[in-house]
């Protein structure tokens, strides 16, 4: 082994470590940037009757209601959720969903089981989930269907 | 003195090349191309994601001996010309 194969030898761990850091800085710095994914329901969905999933990939939020308060159960910790109960007009007010326990709980008191507290009656929102890097929304309609 | 620093620069030229392939190695294959390569299979594994996890490996090593041959090169091609 020659003295530049020594020095080489020696050089590329630095080198290496050099490599994982700027690949790190690259990654998180591409994970920060803004994307928006949208969310879509998993078959019919019932929120009084507990029965509303939304999807996207591996990413799935549970949606109910129980004694006019909505809860959303994620399967990825969330920042912030914003609930949005949209009338025929398309004028939608927001409902701003609190943390419950953890970030996989988020609820808030809303007028939804009234709007649709009988079968048939059918109800649209909006649905906006930020996570680091990204944010999801969703546009889907609740029916009762008991 | 002069052939010192024609020495010198072809080392650097050597250095550089080696940086240059590390740098397309590591972080052009490794990253900035991944998803293209990824459409490429090389034994199952998608290429990009080969590269990010073993194929920069035997790059630098590869790098490391080539870097070796050449400057021994270089020594004997300047030391004979010195002696």
């Amino acid at each position: 082994m020659n003295r530049h194969l020594k020095v080489a030898f020696m050089v590329a761990p630095f080198l290496a470590v050099l490599g994982y850091v700027g690949a790190d800085y690259y990654n998180e710095n591409l994970a920060a940037e803004t994307k928006i994914i949208q969310l879509a329901a998993e078959g019919h969905c019932d929120i009084i009757n507990q029965s509303c999933v939304l999807k996207s990939g591996d990413f799935k939020v549970n949606v109910s209601d129980e004694g006019g308060v909505t809860e959303i159960n994620s399967t990825f910790p969330l920042d912030t959720a914003t609930l949005f109960l949209v009338d025929k007009h398309d004028k939608a007010t927001p409902y701003p969903l609190g943390m419950l326990k953890s970030p996989y709980y988020w609820r808030n008191e809303t007028p939804l089981r009234s709007l649709v507290s009988n079968k048939g009656d059918s109800y649209k929102l909006r649905l906006i989930i930020k996570i680091k890097g990204g944010q999801y929304i969703s546009e889907f309609t609740t029916q009762t269907a008991k | 003195m002069e052939n010192k620093e024609t020495y010198w620069s072809e080392n650097t030229r050597i250095i550089l090349i080696c940086l240059a392939i590390w740098f397309v190695v590591s972080f052009g294959f490794g990253l900035l191309l991944v998803e293209p390569l990824n459409a490429i299979s090389l034994g199952g594994y998608k290429l990009g994601f080969w590269f990010a996890q073993q194929g920069a490996i035997y790059s630098f090593l590869g790098l490391i001996f080539w870097y070796g041959h050449k400057m021994n090169q270089l020594d004997i091609k300047y030391d004979g010309e010195s002696k």
